[in-house]
């Protein structure tokens, strides 16, 4: 017992270095994790796909799938896991921690990258780098149709919109013969320039534990 | 300046010499003033000679009169008389009027009131006005009335400013705001008060001032609360970030709990005196400030449901919409006040609550008249107000000097607004996401303005209670001048040298628009995946909650079906319209598109403006949505025909012409039309600026095309529009068919038909170089379906490859715009419009569309020509086109026009009734000739091209 309470201390410090979460929040993390996974080392998709909250969710998919994503493991890597561990799922979650409260401004930039590399990799499905107008379409579809047939059309044409927008923002100067093949990440910066995107994309994550609380809920 | 100052004296010699001989009654204030009336208090009451019909048509006579008299110092019966007859609304229209025109004034020059923010020369003036006043009276006449101030002149300006709040920021930002309004002006409250006090017994404070704990303890509670109204006149003109100004405005209302609370306790403590408090009076204290928070939330909330229950049912008396809004808004106020709840509190919550349902149930015509009847009215009232506070100023007799305790509260008061919001804040950013940092809390600190409320409350004080009133008053004055005329005026400089982050009066992209949207869902799906039950969770839960109840039973049948959707579509084609506009330097809108977003009553946000355009045209413009479409062409055939109509529409307004016969409705105005076509024509212009840069030889081409275009417009006008209006209308007047469709109606009756074509919209090979068209022979055929490529327009036009199209492919720009225009509100239409409402047109349509169907033939050589110039100018360029073919795409327009005739019959018909009808050689060679050859141009052009470069084209789609 004493061995591997040290041994999981020492895991759990290798990820706070990693991901910089608290101790206590890996623990709320883990403990999440193995009532997900049902007391199981890993997790697939099939977990997270019956978590009753995200049920109404328009783009579970997507978020599902980033999980899964190993380019999100802040690794070389290319490619999709069929489960993922702890630490994976730790990783991931690591995407949206709120900035400290002190961050200089390179700091800032790294992890405004990192969120948008995050995103990015969530659209570009293929992983080929580019962001095409199916995936785009395909993203913006889900976003906004929980309504049906018509609602596939109005997304279509906005993802259209959208991607013509990213296009003439970015290339200003493309010859008529051109054609734009899809959004690179360089892009995808440049036209979410304006977004804030450190103030919005991150959750708070508790360092208490509020297990008890949370299983009746999500579980109901 | 002179003019205001020549109304004012006239107003008051006018008043002397109406009054001459109730002066002494007249003129002293505060006693006898009837509750609501604004200024003088003159003996009106008493004079009860019923002004017969006689005085009262002479009335009409009466102010040159009454000048004359002035001017003389003479008072004749007669003008005596009449005076006190309209002396009262006179008055106040002539104050109405003096701060119109002081507004005015004020921003003749561009420069000075970007320097001094407006409030401040408001007070100046009124400090001018009130010495006038004061010299020509001997006393004051004016004052600003609690009564008045509180029953009347807040709730405009609170009404405004809540029912245009950001509910999303506000809710965002709910946790500092309170806290702030709170905690903060509780601290500040108390410890004013008590330090007050304590300079009292140091001596600091002169003996004079008679006032124990108690009294300071009140007059804390008075001047702590920060005021909605400074904080809203000095903050519209720093255009702070958002966050930053939705805290401390979101502040100033909330905290008007607070301060209603502590004032009425410690009013009653005074009144009791202090030692007759009991203990449990403080708990009393305690929990009615939960009841009047609380309370005047509910009231509000309550009222905003009964409002946006009420809007569902007003869909036959438009014209009375805006009026419910103003009379439950207000109500929310008073009922509030009636049980003294907290009236801002109330008024606020029903404004956030009910925009959301009341915006999407009442008319675009409504929402503009409530807008900007909002806004002049609370930009009146804040006028008022502070000409008001610089004429009460003036009035000696009401307030008694005390060095000490003027300058002790001054620095008090900034001292413990400065530690109280760095304590809270270093508090509140351990719980927040985004914390605030040092510069934002300088701003907040410094930007606690004290304002009209706080003068208000002090001048409500009862003078045999509160010995010191009189210095508690002047005390007073001199804060709220020094907060807002000093700080008001180095705010700015101080912001800028501070490098604030601005708010960007920027919209939102098209992009940013989606990946907010995906934003929230991405958070609240990490929160549920990792357990957490956050914001991000529980927003989600009340949006659930809202759509599956709340909009159901406050939104109508038909707006609620589409209401996501169309809102999310509506607002991303609004900013594409609205980043066309500003890359394109429109002259029509530039000027309002430059304003700042926030919360402004002096000038409207350019969203209102631009939303107006397109709300009223039922669409938004998307200038590319179908362009990069990209749907094998399996339809080819329904598509071309669809395009061709889609092709012809766009230019809209003019065929909204007749429509409603209704009175409950109003019918277009000449303005609207003219502007929407002002605007339109400025989309068209700033594309055809595009190619102008670009293709510059081609200059004369399309100068020749725009005059095309404007003589195009006509004809199309009369025709096609006239005609199918009635159709339309006629089917559609039942009630169950206004249910669907009354938005659709109202907004723009004729596009409906255009949806369902739209719904077919494909392809468009991306990279189709019109240059290819040079080997395209002339002969093409007109569209067949087999040709599907040559036949698409828009796939010559628009498949220059997609970027191209706002940008690069200039040339064809105007075009495209009209597509993208009407596919946009194709695409909205079909959205908004439930199916249902169509089918009963449908048989007559159809048979419509047949006879218009008419197909190839009937050249207009002058018409046409030019159009097909115009267009190849554009063309030309690139693909280098040859005369020969012009001829083809005449002829090709032609049919096209036909074809489009025939479309534009079937208003409603169901999607596959109008795509379906292939067209028939036909007859009916009718008006619209001359329209958009260019589109065929571009099919005839880039036919060969889209085969050759399909492949090449990256996109999937296209597979």
């Amino acid at each position: 017992m004493g061995a591997s309470q040290t041994r999981s201390e020492s895991v759990y410090q290798e990820l706070m270095d990693k991901t910089g979460f608290s101790l206590e929040q890996i623990k709320n993390l883990k403990k999440r994790f193995l009532h997900l996974s049902g007391n199981e080392e890993t997790i697939s998709r099939e977990n997270l796909d019956a978590i009753p909250a995200l049920a109404n969710n328009p783009i579970r998919k997507q978020i599902i799938e980033a999980f899964f994503d190993k380019r999100n493991q802040r690794s070389s890597e290319v490619g999709h896991l069929e489960e993922i561990g702890f630490e994976q799922f730790v990783m991931v979650m690591s995407h949206f921690r709120p900035p400290a409260l002190r961050t200089s401004v390179e700091e800032r930039e790294v992890m405004r990258k990192e969120k948008l590399q995050f995103l990015f990799n969530m659209h570009d499905t293929d992983n080929d780098g580019v962001i095409t107008l199916v995936e785009y379409r395909k993203v913006v579809e889900e976003l906004l149709s929980k309504s049906g047939a018509i609602g596939h059309e109005a997304a279509r044409a906005i993802a259209d919109a959208a991607m013509l927008e990213v296009a003439s923002t970015n290339v200003p100067d493309m010859a008529p013969d051109d054609f734009y093949e899809g959004i690179t990440f360089e892009h995808f910066e440049q036209i979410l320039k304006g977004l804030e995107m450190e103030s919005r994309m991150h959750i708070r994550f508790l360092d208490v534990d509020t297990s008890t609380m949370r299983c009746g809920k999500s579980t109901s | 300046m002179q003019f205001p100052l020549l109304l004012l004296l006239f107003s008051a010699a006018a008043d002397l010499s109406g009054t001459a001989d109730l002066r002494e009654t007249g003129l002293s204030i505060p006693a006898s003033a009837p509750p609501l009336l604004l200024c003088p208090q003159p003996g009106a009451p008493r004079d009860l000679a019923p002004p017969g019909l006689a005085s009262a048509r002479s009335a009409v006579g009466e102010p040159e009169e009454a000048q004359n008299v002035g001017h003389h110092g003479g008072g004749f019966r007669v003008v005596q008389w009449e005076w006190t007859y309209v002396q009262t609304p006179y008055i106040i229209a002539m104050w109405l009027l003096v701060a119109s025109v002081a507004k005015i004034l004020f921003h003749f020059s561009q420069h000075f009131t970007t320097v001094v923010p407006e409030s401040c020369m408001l007070i100046l003036l009124g400090l001018v006005l009130g010495g006038v006043v004061l010299v020509a009276n001997k006393k004051q006449l004016y004052q600003l009335d609690p009564a008045l101030f509180f029953l009347f002149l807040l709730p405009t300006i609170v009404g405004d400013a809540g029912y245009f709040m950001s509910a999303r920021l506000f809710f965002d930002n709910l946790g500092a705001i309170l806290t702030y309004a709170v905690v903060g002006t509780l601290w500040n409250a108390f410890c004013c008060g008590f330090s007050l006090y304590a300079a009292k017994l140091l001596q600091v404070i002169d003996e004079r001032v008679q006032a124990d704990l108690m009294d300071f303890l009140l007059f804390g509670a008075l001047i702590s609360a920060v005021d909605p109204v400074a904080v809203l006149a000095v903050f519209e003109e720093v255009h702070v970030n958002d966050t930053l100004f939705i805290i401390v405005f979101g502040e100033s209302l909330v905290n008007d709990a607070v301060t209603v609370v502590l004032y009425k306790v410690y009013i009653s403590f005074v009144e009791v005196g202090v030692e007759n408090v009991e203990t449990a009076d403080y708990f009393k204290g305690v929990a009615s400030f939960f009841i009047v928070s609380i309370g005047g939330t509910l009231v509000g909330v309550v009222f905003a449901v009964i409002l946006g229950f009420i809007t569902r049912f007003t869909k036959k008396v438009r014209i009375i919409e805006p009026l419910f809004v103003f009379l439950l808004v207000y109500l929310a106020y008073l009922t509030a006040e009636l049980f003294s709840l907290s009236a801002i509190l109330s008024m606020t919550f029903c404004g956030i609550g009910a925009n959301k349902y009341v915006e999407a149930n009442i008319s675009q015509k409504s929402r503009t008249t409530v807008k900007y009847t909002m806004k002049t009215l609370a930009s009146i009232a804040e006028t008022i107000i502070f000409i008001f506070l610089g004429i009460s100023a003036v009035d000696k007799s009401k307030w008694a000097w005390d060095t000490g305790l003027v300058s002790c509260t001054l620095v008090f008061i900034f001292v413990f607004r400065a530690v109280g919001v760095i304590g809270q804040t270093w508090v509140l950013n351990r719980f927040r996401l985004i914390p605030l940092d040092k510069i934002d809390q300088v701003v907040m600190s410094y930007g606690g303005l004290r304002g009209a409320v706080a003068f208000a409350l002090v001048v409500l004080l009862d003078g045999k209670r509160v010995k010191a009133k009189d210095y508690f008053v002047a005390t007073t004055i001199v804060v709220v001048f020094f907060t807002v005329m000093f700080q008001g005026l180095t705010i700015k400089p101080l912001v800028k040298w501070l490098k604030v982050p601005r708010s960007s009066s920027r919209k939102p992209t098209i992009n940013e628009e989606i990946h907010e949207r995906a934003f929230d869902h991405i958070l609240t799906a990490v929160e549920d995946i990792a357990g957490l039950q956050g914001y991000h969770h529980w927003r989600d839960k009340w949006e659930q909650f809202d759509k599956n109840y709340l909009s159901k039973l406050l939104l109508r049948k038909s707006v609620y079906r589409k209401s996501e959707l169309w809102e999310a579509y509506q607002k991303i084609n609004i900013r594409d319209a609205i980043s066309v506009i500003d890359q394109g330097g429109n002259v029509l809108t530039s000027a309002r598109l430059s304003l700042p977003s926030m919360a402004s009553r002096a000038s409207f946000p350019e969203f209102t403006n631009v939303t107006n355009y397109l709300r009223e045209n039922g669409s938004g413009v998307c200038l590319d949505l179908q362009v990069i479409d990209n749907v094998p062409g399996a339809k080819v055939e329904e598509d071309t025909e669809t395009h061709h109509v889609l092709a012809e529409n766009l230019y809209k307004p003019r065929r909204r012409y007749q429509s409603h016969y209704s009175r409950h409705f109003m019918s277009l105005g000449e303005k609207e039309r003219q502007d929407r076509e002002v605007f339109q024509r400025n989309m068209k212009s700033r594309m055809e600026t595009f190619k102008s840069t670009r293709y510059k030889r081609h200059k004369k081409e399309r100068s020749l095309k725009k005059r095309q275009g404007l003589d195009r417009d006509k004809p199309r006008r009369n025709v096609s529009w006239q005609d199918t209006d009635p159709v339309f209308v006629s089917v559609e007047s039942d009630e169950e068919k206004d249910e669907h469709s009354d938005a659709e109606k109202e907004e723009d009756v004729g596009i409906t038909f255009v949806a369902r074509r739209t719904e077919t919209p494909k392809p468009r090979p991306k990279s189709v170089p019109p240059a290819v068209g040079d080997s395209h022979s002339p002969t093409a055929a007109p569209p067949s379906p087999t040709n599907g490529g040559s036949l698409l327009p828009w796939k010559g036009s628009v498949s220059s490859p997609p970027p191209c199209v706002s940008v690069e492919a200039t040339k064809i720009i105007p075009v495209d715009l009209q597509q993208a225009w009407n596919q946009s509100i194709s695409s909205l239409e079909s959205v908004s419009s439930p199916p249902t409402h169509t089918e009963p047109v449908h048989p007559r349509v159809s048979a419509l569309s047949r006879l218009g169907v008419p197909r190839p033939i009937s050249y207009s050589p002058p018409g046409s020509v030019g159009g097909c110039t115009s267009s190849i100018g554009s063309q030309v360029v690139q693909s280098s086109l040859c005369f020969p073919e012009k001829k083809k795409e005449q002829e090709m327009e032609e049919e096209q026009e036909k074809e489009e005739e025939a479309e534009l019959q079937p208003l409603l018909a169901p999607p596959t009734s109008l795509t379906k009808p292939p067209p028939p050689p036909g007859s009916a060679p009718s008006s619209g000739k001359r329209r958009k050859p260019s589109v065929y141009l571009r099919s005839l052009v880039t036919t060969p091209s889209t085969g050759s470069n399909e492949p090449h084209s990256r996109d999937p789609t296209q597979l």
